[in-house]
C-alpha cells in the first residue's frame, strides 16, 4: 500500500476519495436495507436486510456464549474477523455505518479535542470483556452497547418515524393550506417519498426518547473528541483492536527528525498516534489522513513494514477482577428478581420467540423485528422484562396487532431469537390469550351491542364467539344483545381485538401471555381437567 | 402572502398537533329516487362478461358518465385474504368496471379501501394490485387512503349522526361505483353496499357500531353512489366479514347491479336466504326514503349467461 513516489500527493488524497466513497456507499447500503426492513409486497424478505448484525462479530460471540450453541446465522461474522486479522480496523474506517455516520455528523458539531488522547482508553475493551463474561453467565446485554444495535434501534424507534412525521406535516400543511400552484410542485415530490423511502405508515413507539438519546448522544459526542464512541466505547472496535494486534496490517508512523510537528496525532481521529508518532494498530482506523497530510511523507501502512508494539494496554489486575465478579453478581441479582415467577403477564413475544431465557439470552436488541413489524404491534421492553431485558420486542396490543399472514419478525431475526416460521405455523402459533374485561367491555357492562372484536379475530373458525343474553341495560330497560366469548383453543393471542377495541382509554378485551406455547407453565386451564369431559 | 417566518410558525403549529380549522364539507345534494327500481341480476361463469351485461342493461354509458369524469370505484378490499376466502370483492369484477368506466371516457379511475387489516397486504392478497396493474393504464389508480383527505361532512337528514369524517375522492367523484361483496357479518347479519361505505370514512369506526343500522343509513344520505354492483360471486356463509375457510364460501356466480343503493342491497340479502327487513341497514334506509327494499317494487332483469 506504500505510495511509489512520496513526492506526488496526487494517489494519496485518491485513496482519501476512495475511503470517502467506501464509507458512502456502506452507508447508503445500510440505510437501502434499514428502509426495506418492511413489507415488500410478497410474503418473503426480499432482501437479507439483517446481514449488518450477521456480520457482526462481537455479537456473535456474546450470542453464542449466552446460548452455548453455534448460531449458523451468525457464521457470516467470521469473515469479518478474519478481515480484522488482515487489515486491522479497516472496517471502522471504511465500512461500518456507524462510524460513518459519527464522521458526517462531525461536520456539524466544532471539536477542538480532534486528536486529544482517548478519555477513556481502556473502556471499550472493559466492556467487551465483562459483556461476554456476563452473556456466558445468563445475563446478555450486548445489544446496549453494540454500535448497530444503537444505531438501528435509534433510527428505527426515534428518527425515522419522527422524520416521517414531519414530512407528513409539512405536505399536509401544504395539501390543506397552500394554493394549487404549491400543491402542483409538492404533491408529486410527496408521492415520491411515500413509494421510495418513507414508511407506509405512522409508526409509535413507547421508549422513543430513550432510543433518541442513546443515539443522540453517540452523536453528540463527537463534541468531546473525534469518534468518540468508537475509540472509547465500542465492543466491537475493542474486539477488532484486540485482533488487530496480531494483525498483518503494519504501519510506520514518524521520527525523531519529524521536530516539533505533529500533524499526524493532531489529525486522528481515533487517537491513535502517540508522543513518538508512533501509530497503534489496534486503535488506527486506516482513514490514512495522517498519510496524506504528513508533510514529509514518512508515513506508511502496509504488510512489510516493521512489527511495533502496540500501546494499548489490557485490563489490569483490578479491572479483570472487577469485570469476573460483576459478571457474578449480576446473573445472580436476576436469579433474586426471580422474574419466572412473577413475569409481566403483558410481556407478549413475537410469534416464533424461543422460551424467555433462551429468547434473553439470543435477542440482540437490534430492532430488526420492531422496524419490520406492519402492525406497529412490536415495541421495545423497559424494566418489564428485567434489567437484562430492555429493547427486547413485545407485543403492545393497544398501539397495533400481530397481522395474521405476516411472519416477516422471524425472517430477519439475525439470531434466532425468533424462529422462522411458516405461514401454518404462524396460523397456529398461540402467543397470548385474549380476556374480556366485562366491566368494560359494551355487551357486558352495559348492554350495547358492539362485535368489532369478533368482527376482526382472524382465525378462520372465530377465537371469539357470541351468546345472545338477555340483560337489564344502562337505561333499565330489558334488551337482548351478543355478548362475545373467547374460546381459548382457538385463540392465537395476535392482539387485534385490543387494537380494534373501540372503547377509549382501558380496552373492554386485552391479551396476556396466558397460554402462550413456549412456556410450558403458561398453559391454560381445560375445562375438562376440572369437570371432566 | 405570507413570509417565510409566518409559514413557518404555521408549520410548526400544524406540527405540533396545534391543528388549523379544516373547512366543513356540505355534501348534501338533492336526489330524486325511482319509485320502482331498475335492479339487473345476472348469473354465469365468466364474471367480465356479467359485469358488463349488468351495467349495459342499466344503460350504460348512457347517462351515467361523460368524457373526462373522475370516476371512484369502492370495492371492498378490507381483509388480508385470497379470492377464494370471499372477504374482498373479486378483482375480476373491479377491473372490468375499470375497463367500462376507461371505454366511457372516464378521465381518471381511482380504485381505494379503507382496509382493516394492513393496507398493502389487503391490496395485494385480494388480487386487486396485481389486476389493476395488469390493465395497464395510467388514467387507473389503486390507491392507498391519505388521511389528509378525510374532511368533517355534516350529515343534516342524520337521525343518529350528526357530522362525521369522509373521504375526499368519493365525495368529489362524478362517477361513484360500490363494489361491495356480499357476505355473513357478526353483528349486522350481513354487510353489503351500505356498509361498504364504512371503506370511505374515518374517525373512530369502530364506536359506530352502535345503532350500526340507522347510522349506516345517516351516511348513505351523504354518500351516494352512481351505481352498487354488488359481488355475489361467492357468498361468505359464515365467520364473516373475514372469513378464512374455503369451506364457508358459496360459488353464486352472480353479479347484481341498480342505481337504487337499498334495493342492491335488499335483492342481494334474499342470495342468503334471508329477508330484507332483517337487514338493520337496509329497514332504516328504506325508511328514509332512500331505496326500495322491496324487491316485489322492483323492475328486475335476471340473465344468465
Amino acid at each position: 500500500m506504500t505510495a511509489k513516489n512520496p513526492s506526488n500527493k496526487r494517489p494519496l488524497q485518491n485513496r482519501l476519495l476512495l475511503r470517502r466513497l467506501s464509507q458512502l456507499l456502506f452507508l447508503g447500503l445500510f440505510l437501502f436495507l434499514f428502509i426495506h426492513t418492511d413489507y415488500s409486497g410478497a410474503d418473503d424478505m426480499a432482501y437479507a436486510v439483517n446481514i449488518l448484525f450477521r456480520l457482526d462479530p462481537f455479537l456473535a460471540a456474546t450470542v453464542m456464549l449466552a446460548s452455548k450453541v453455534v448460531i449458523a446465522l451468525m457464521v457470516p461474522a467470521i469473515a469479518v474477523l478474519l478481515l480484522a486479522l488482515v487489515v486491522g480496523r479497516a472496517f471502522c474506517g471504511w465500512f461500518c455505518p456507524m462510524g460513518s455516520l459519527l464522521d458526517v455528523c462531525r461536520h456539524g458539531v466544532k471539536s477542538d479535542r480532534a486528536g486529544k488522547n482517548t478519555l477513556f482508553p481502556r473502556l471499550g475493551l472493559w466492556l467487551f470483556i465483562v459483556t461476554l463474561l456476563l452473556a456466558f453467565c445468563g445475563f446478555h446485554v450486548a445489544g446496549y452497547v453494540d454500535p448497530f444495535s444503537i444505531l438501528v434501534r435509534g433510527l428505527a424507534q426515534a428518527f425515522y418515524p419522527a422524520a416521517h412525521g414531519m414530512t407528513e406535516s409539512v405536505f399536509t400543511f401544504t395539501y390543506l393550506h397552500a394554493p394549487d400552484a404549491v400543491n402542483n410542485i409538492t404533491e408529486p415530490i410527496y408521492s415520491w417519498l411515500k413509494e421510495t423511502i418513507l414508511p407506509a405508515e405512522r409508526k409509535y413507539f413507547q421508549l422513543a426518547f430513550f432510543s433518541f438519546a442513546i443515539l443522540g448522544g453517540v452523536m453528540l459526542l463527537e463534541m468531546a473528541q473525534k469518534r468518540f464512541f468508537c475509540r472509547n466505547i465500542c465492543p466491537l472496535g475493542a474486539m477488532f483492536g484486540l485482533l488487530s494486534r496480531y494483525g498483518l496490517m503494519r504501519s510506520r508512523g514518524g521520527d525523531k527528525e519529524c521536530g516539533k510537528c505533529r500533524v499526524c496525532s493532531s489529525l486522528c481521529r481515533m487517537g491513535a498516534i502517540n508522543e513518538n508518532r508512533d501509530i497503534d494498530m489496534s486503535r488506527c482506523n486506516l482513514c490514512l489522513e495522517c498519510q496524506v497530510r504528513c508533510p514529509r511523507r514518512v508515513i506508511r501502512f502496509g504488510f512489510s513494514q516493521p512489527k511495533q508494539t502496540s500501546t494499548i494496554r489490557g485490563l489490569s489486575r483490578r479491572q479483570f477482577i472487577g469485570a469476573v465478579a460483576s459478571a457474578m453478581v449480576l446473573p445472580s441479582i436476576k436469579e433474586v428478581h426471580g422474574l419466572d415467577k412473577w413475569s409481566d403477564p403483558l410481556l407478549i413475544r413475537p410469534p416464533g420467540a424461543l422460551p424467555e431465557d433462551e429468547f434473553v439470552g439470543r435477542c440482540v436488541r437490534c430492532a430488526e423485528c420492531i422496524q419490520v413489524c406492519i402492525g406497529n404491534g412490536l415495541q421495545p421492553t423497559f424494566l418489564e422484562g428485567g434489567l437484562d431485558a430492555i429493547f427486547t420486542p413485545k407485543l403492545a396490543a393497544r398501539t397495533g396487532y400481530c397481522e395474521f399472514n405476516c411472519t416477516l419478525c422471524g425472517q430477519v431475526c439475525p439470531t434466532g431469537a425468533i424462529r422462522q416460521l411458516t405461514r401454518q405455523e404462524k396460523h397456529l402459533m398461540k402467543i397470548g390469550n385474549a380476556w374480556f374485561d366485562r366491566d368494560l367491555c359494551l355487551p357486558h357492562a352495559k348492554g350495547i351491542p358492539c362485535m368489532v372484536c369478533e368482527e376482526h379475530c382472524p382465525t378462520p373458525v372465530k377465537a371469539i364467539q357470541f351468546r345472545e343474553a338477555t340483560v337489564i341495560n344502562s337505561d333499565g330497560a330489558q334488551v337482548t344483545v351478543k355478548q362475545p366469548y373467547i374460546v381459548d383453543d382457538l385463540c392465537i393471542g395476535c392482539g387485534i381485538c385490543e387494537y380494534k377495541c373501540p372503547l377509549p382509554g382501558l380496552p373492554g378485551i386485552f391479551v396476556t401471555s396466558g397460554g402462550e406455547h413456549r412456556n410450558p407453565e403458561h398453559q391454560l386451564p381445560r375445562p375438562e381437567d376440572f369437570y371432566g369431559s | 402572502m405570507k413570509n417565510r417566518r409566518q409559514f413557518l410558525l404555521e408549520a410548526m403549529a400544524w406540527s405540533a398537533g396545534l391543528g388549523l380549522p379544516v373547512p366543513l364539507w356540505d355534501a348534501t345534494s338533492a336526489f330524486a329516487i325511482e319509485n320502482t327500481p331498475k335492479l339487473v341480476v345476472v348469473t354465469g361463469k365468466s364474471y367480465d362478461i356479467l359485469v358488463t351485461k349488468a351495467l349495459e342493461t342499466l344503460g350504460w354509458p348512457g347517462a351515467f358518465i361523460k368524457n373526462g369524469d373522475k370516476v371512484v370505484i369502492k370495492p371492498n378490499i378490507g381483509w388480508d385474504r385470497n379470492v377464494a376466502q370471499g372477504a374482498n370483492s373479486h378483482p375480476i369484477v373491479v377491473v372490468q368496471l375499470a375497463k367500462l368506466a376507461l371505454d366511457a371516457g372516464a378521465g381518471e379511475v381511482k380504485i381505494f379501501d379503507h382496509t382493516c387489516n394492513e393496507k398493502r397486504r389487503c391490496y395485494v392478497n385480494s388480487g386487486i394490485q396485481d389486476g389493476v396493474a395488469a390493465i395497464g393504464d395510467k388514467r387507473v389508480r389503486l390507491l392507498h387512503i391519505d388521511q389528509r383527505k378525510f374532511v368533517p361532512v355534516d350529515i343534516k337528514n342524520g337521525k343518529s349522526l350528526s357530522q362525521w369524517e369522509i373521504y375526499r375522492d368519493a365525495l368529489e367523484a362524478d362517477v361513484y361505483i360500490n363494489v361491495p361483496v356480499a357476505k355473513h357479518h357478526g353483528l349486522s347479519r350481513l354487510t353489503l353496499g351500505l356498509k361498504n361505505a364504512m371503506g370511505v370514512i374515518g374517525g373512530r369506526r369502530g364506536s359506530l357500531h352502535f345503532n350500526l343500522g340507522q347510522k349506516l343509513a345517516d351516511l348513505a344520505t351523504v354518500i351516494r353512489p352512481t351505481l352498487t354492483v354488488v359481488d355475489a360471486t361467492r357468498l361468505l356463509m359464515r365467520n364473516g366479514p373475514q372469513g378464512g375457510n374455503e369451506d364457508d364460501v358459496e360459488i353464486r356466480d352472480t353479479v347484481i347491479a341498480s342505481t337504487d343503493p337499498v334495493a342492491a342491497d335488499a335483492y342481494a340479502t334474499t342470495l342468503f336466504g334471508l329477508k330484507p327487513e332483517e337487514i338493520d341497514s337496509t329497514v332504516a334506509a328504506h325508511a328514509m326514503g332512500l331505496g326500495e327494499m322491496d324487491p316485489a317494487k322492483m323492475r328486475i332483469q335476471e340473465f344468465q349467461l
